[in-house]
């Protein structure tokens, strides 16, 4: 083949190329509407307000001052003090605690979602009878729980957050539940697929010596989708840190809370240490994750 | 397969893994004070509860409060919402490629070390760690905690949100894309050294073209992410799905509320099976 004909025989689809055409006209369509692009944005009274900012963003002690660490390192230890620490340990135990929900929710609604297991006659080789009704009535329990998971999903971790904090009151439940539901139709979703990708071979040997359902599910499914689904488990907690910071925002004391307080306040320098502060925890769960993620797999 | 000796020592280590998870989730739920009582609401609450829960299979189909005349009927009001959400997340999505392939290049093992030698190797080593530490800060900040220093900064501006919401998707990808291309198989890339292809022309030419379905997908997959990032941006007032959200339930007008969420879950779902219909057409694993 000539070069030309090698380019032309090139593998190309349709439905990709359509959507990245779309997906292009669609971005270079809203920048051009110009509804993003902001005149104001280099006026010198602009120019004013942000170098006033920057200012204030400096720890307030050290605003007229010369650099000096240690009455930065009193001004942070006072802060850490009076709520730094108390909002990471509330940040960090939201997290912990809807990553176990999740888990749970996740794990067990995955079972329904899974087409290989939710199906009359699982994992028989040589189905004998086939009935149109009992099949229809599995298939719609898969489809109607693939849609609850799609729907927990599409909903922000925020919006159920602020949804539930008016439903169930000021506790710590809103933002656990808040992230359990969302996470649970992540985690559902792809624990399902995992399961509907097992090896047949065990699970009809499993059936053949005349396990249900539910056994099978509890001692062949468990064991052999734990390791993945241990690995997908600590990439969505890293996520719920990120989501537990800000949940805050809505009023429950995590370090979203404090980040709100100062900025009514007028504390820049504070929410500026506060914001900071956020990051470095979601880079330790990170850390943390990276590394669980590393002894899961060496142990699997 | 390992054998059964292996297996069950395998198994023992996993078997700390799970203790700790169940003794991590023992110590929050003490430690936020998680009474499941706590669930169950006093009568008043229960009111609201089920007076909530019962509108979800009946949304309003006109706004619930008596508007003025030539108000924009709820269902119009709805899809502009879901456009305004889609215009920020678009918008949001330009910035965050050209971001993120600029310091997906500089944050590159591959294009900044590997294939160089002598002092190149020394400053692209510099510029490759300034880099990873510039990708790292920003995707370790949250969108809305940008969002929140910007409405300090700057105020309400529509420029402003977009930054945010770009900035960490920026960090996201630009590591995405960056391990996505150092994760290539080399064989190709070493035979266009061995035939004089310079480290810029390797990595444009050799190793970017193979990764490019993976980076291809995975910037749809982001893009459902910005969806819902940019709706709930409402909530600090820019006119996406976030701000009907909130404004109708804070009224109590539950049947409206509803109307949004389903809006809302639609465009999700829609966008979670065209970027599904993608990845599987690219055949890929992430």
């Amino acid at each position: 083949m000539t070069l030309p004909e090698l380019y032309r025989a090139r593998p190309r689809n349709l439905v990709v190329r359509g959507s990245l055409t779309a997906m292009l006209i669609l971005i270079v369509g809203v920048w051009l509407s110009g509804a993003f692009l902001d005149p104001q944005a280099f006026t010198d009274q602009r120019q004013e307000n942000i170098a006033r900012f920057l200012n204030e963003l400096r720890p307030y002690p050290l605003q007229s001052t010369t650099f000096d660490a240690s009455v930065a390192l009193t001004w942070a230890h006072s802060i850490m003090q009076e709520k730094g620490w108390d909002a990471l340990r509330i940040t960090i135990a939201i997290s912990f605690a809807a990553i176990t929900l999740t888990g749970i929710f996740g794990g067990l609604l995955a079972l329904p979602a899974a087409r290989n297991i939710t199906r009359s006659e699982p994992f028989v080789i040589n189905r004998t009878t086939r009935n149109r009704i009992t099949d229809l009535i599995w298939s719609t329990v898969v489809g109607a729980t693939r849609l609850l998971l799609i729907f927990l999903r599409a909903i922000p971790e925020y919006v159920w957050a602020f949804l539930l904090l008016a439903l169930l009151g000021p506790t710590a439940w809103p933002a656990v539940l808040a992230l359990a539901l969302h996470n649970t139709g992540i985690f559902g979703k792809l624990a399902a697929e995992v399961i509907e990708d097992l090896p047949a071979g065990p699970l009809r040997s499993m059936t053949g010596m005349g396990a249900s359902r539910l056994q099978v599910a509890a001692f062949t499914v468990l064991p052999l989708t734990l390791p993945r689904l241990l690995l997908f488990f600590f990439y969505r907690w890293e996520t719920c840190v990120r989501e537990a910071t800000v949940l805050g925002m809505l009023g429950i004391v995590s370090l979203g809370f404090w980040i709100q307080d100062a900025r009514a306040r007028n504390f820049y320098d504070e929410m500026f240490f506060l914001i900071l502060l956020g990051a470095l925890i979601v880079l330790l769960g990170e850390v943390i994750s990276t590394w669980a993620r590393w002894y899961v797999r060496r142990a699997s | 397969m390992a054998g059964l000796a292996e297996a069950t020592a395998s198994s023992g280590k996993r078997r700390w893994i799970l203790i700790a998870i169940a003794a991590s989730g023992i110590w929050a739920s003490v430690s936020l004070n998680l009474d499941p009582a706590l669930l169950v609401p006093g009568e008043g609450g229960l009111a609201v509860l089920s007076e909530f829960f019962s509108y979800a299979l009946s949304p309003a189909t006109t706004y619930q409060s008596i508007v003025p005349e030539g108000t924009t009927p709820l269902a119009v009001q709805a899809l502009l919402a879901a456009w305004h959400t889609v215009q920020f997340a678009a918008a949001a999505m330009g910035l965050s490629l050209i971001g993120g392939i600029t310091l997906g290049f500089l944050s590159s093992y591959s294009l900044m070390i590997e294939t160089r030698r002598g002092i190149t190797r020394v400053i692209g080593g510099a510029v490759y760690s300034v880099a990873r530490l510039t990708i790292t800060l920003m995707r370790s900040i949250h969108e809305l905690l940008w969002a929140v220093l910007f409405l300090a900064a700057f105020g309400i501006s529509q420029l402003g949100a977009v930054i945010a919401l770009a900035l960490p998707c920026v960090g996201i990808l630009a590591k995405i894309f960056s391990e996505l291309i150092d994760e290539t198989p080399r064989h190709a890339a070493h035979a266009a050294e061995a035939a004089g292809a310079s480290p810029i022309q390797i990595y444009c030419f050799v190793l970017a073209p193979q990764a490019l379905p993976n980076i291809l997908a995975y910037s749809f997959y982001r893009f459902e992410c910005a969806l819902r990032s940019s709706a709930v941006l409402g909530f600090f007032g820019y006119p996406t799905l976030g701000f009907y959200i909130a404004a109708s339930f804070e009224n109590l007008y539950y049947g409206e509320v509803w109307v949004y969420l389903y809006t809302l879950f639609l465009l999700v779902a829609a966008v979670d099976l065209w970027s599904g219909a993608i990845r599987k057409r690219l055949a890929l694993t992430r």
